[in-house]
């Protein structure tokens, strides 16, 4: 007994790594893929196939190894090592994340009836009064499901943070694994099965938040 | 004088010309109605008297006031404020989902009032004398009970008349339907040309793109038959409804009555 709570403990710990990891990622991830959005249905061809090149890139190679390349491309290439793991996994996470945000809120804002967008015009709105007032909301509301699926993915791909040794919660299991203890490994399995639970409640509420209106 | 003056608008999509030279004028308080085969022009002159589409040539002048020509660099010169010369009624309402009706009339003019130089000192009676209004249209449209209901709630034509509160709020000086009523069911279209007739009737200046032609016949002062991109005839309901001179519109009214439209 005594043994499991500091295995608990210690997961624990490092599942707060994961926490910070998940929560950083989400507040830059989510306003950069908004931004790389409007750049993909930009009319400035250059800047479109840009984004595009990048978003293929970005999305086209895993991210285990964008955490490599991060971590350690500026100290070979450019002599300025990483020092601080963390930021370099939170860097590839954001970059990473703000791509296939980016398709998500494209694909949102494509599916808005243009009409929405002329009845702006005719009542004489800006465009960006357009965008925040009009589009964006009814944005929100259509995107809620696919974000939700690449929010709990967010999760559970912050582990992966450990091949650049941040030491996250299933880099703390294997400390126990390595000296024969191995339930610790499976264990953490229920760490992030909790989150995602309350993640799923938290947007079920928001969706039915969101259900006030059709369209 | 004439409160509209169209001069000569023209409009291409890539080879395919829309509009080939359109000139008309219309005076304060007329109401023009629009009618013609689809694929004709009506509705591309609509959207270019709104400024959603950019006529390639010609000039639009309201009260006198030129609001858009083409300047010497072969530049369109649109209005920033277009929404107080011109204003548009979709056929599919294009109501904004997420906000209630009040919210769907106040919007627009709640934002345009933030640009005033006055509005940090006087934003409570701007924001009141904004929603006073609001509620003066819906009386109006008769949609007084509906200022918290969302659109979803309620049924089409509803959603037009609302639409119709929602362009008057901009106090434009000519307001246009794009055939407000064809997406409507057949028992709900009355109710919508009922506030039309009765916009008439406070002597606003309307243009109306429309199918309903015993309407088009009783509200219009003038009607308008565009086909090919030019005016085939313009003139009193009469004359172009019950005897007309073009063979087109003749063969044009007797496929509508054919089809029992």
């Amino acid at each position: 007994m005594e043994q499991f709570f500091g295995v608990t403990g210690n997961l624990l710990l490092g599942f707060a790594e994961n926490m910070k990891l998940f929560f950083a990622t989400l507040l830059f991830s989510i306003p950069l893929g908004l931004i790389i959005a409007i750049f993909l249905l930009s009319k400035f061809k250059p800047l479109k196939i840009l984004f595009e090149i990048i978003v293929w890139i970005v999305r086209g190679t895993p991210l285990m190894l964008q955490l490599f390349v991060v971590f350690y491309v500026p100290g070979i290439v450019f002599d300025i090592p990483m020092r601080n793991r963390f930021m370099a996994a939170l860097l590839a996470f954001v970059i990473n994340y703000a791509c296939y945000f980016a398709e998500i809120f494209r694909g949102g804002i494509l599916s808005i009836p243009v009409g929405q967008y002329e009845a702006g015009r005719v009542l004489g709105m800006t465009k960006s009064e357009i965008f925040f007032r009009i589009t964006l909301m009814q944005v929100i509301k259509r995107i809620v499901p696919p974000m939700g699926n690449e929010i709990i993915t967010l999760v559970k791909d912050t582990s992966l943070a450990r091949v650049i040794a941040v030491s996250e919660i299933i880099m703390s299991a294997t400390e126990y694994s390595a000296v024969g203890l191995i339930w610790p490994l499976f264990y953490t399995g229920a760490f992030f099965l909790i989150f995602n639970g309350l993640l799923t409640i938290l947007l079920g509420k928001l969706e039915k938040k969101l259900d006030y209106y059709k369209g | 004088m004439a409160v509209l003056e169209v001069k000569n608008l023209k409009k291409s999509f890539g080879a395919n010309t829309v509009l080939k030279g359109i000139s008309f004028s219309l005076e304060r308080g007329e109401v023009l109605s629009i009618i013609g085969s689809s694929g004709g022009g009506k509705t591309t002159l609509l959207r270019c008297l709104n400024f959603l589409e950019i006529a390639d040539e010609g000039e639009i002048i309201v009260d006198g006031e030129s609001v858009f020509h083409i300047d010497a660099d072969g530049k369109a010169c649109v209005p920033q404020n277009s929404g107080e010369y011109m204003g548009l009624v979709f056929q599919q309402f294009n109501l904004f989902p997420q906000y209630s009706v009040m919210d769907n009339l106040t919007l627009a003019p709640k934002l345009a009032a933030k640009k005033r130089p006055n509005y940090k000192q006087e934003k409570k009676e701007i924001i009141s004398q904004i929603e006073e209004q609001a509620r003066e249209m819906l009386k109006i449209t008769g949609l007084s009970d509906k200022e918290s209901s969302y659109p979803c709630q309620l049924s089409g034509g509803q959603q037009q008349r609302v639409a119709i509160a929602r362009a008057l709020m901009m106090s434009p000086e000519i307001l246009c339907f794009d055939e407000p009523t064809s997406a409507l069911d057949p028992e709900l279209t009355g109710e919508v040309l009922k506030v039309i007739k009765s916009l008439k009737d406070s002597d606003r200046t309307m243009i109306i793109v429309t199918h309903e032609m015993d309407f088009a016949r009783s509200v219009s002062d003038k009607v308008m038959f565009v086909s090919d991109g030019v005016i085939e005839e313009m003139g009193t309901p009469d004359e172009l409804l019950v005897n007309p001179k073009s063979e087109k519109i003749k063969s044009f009214l007797s496929l509508i009555k054919k089809d029992g439209i």
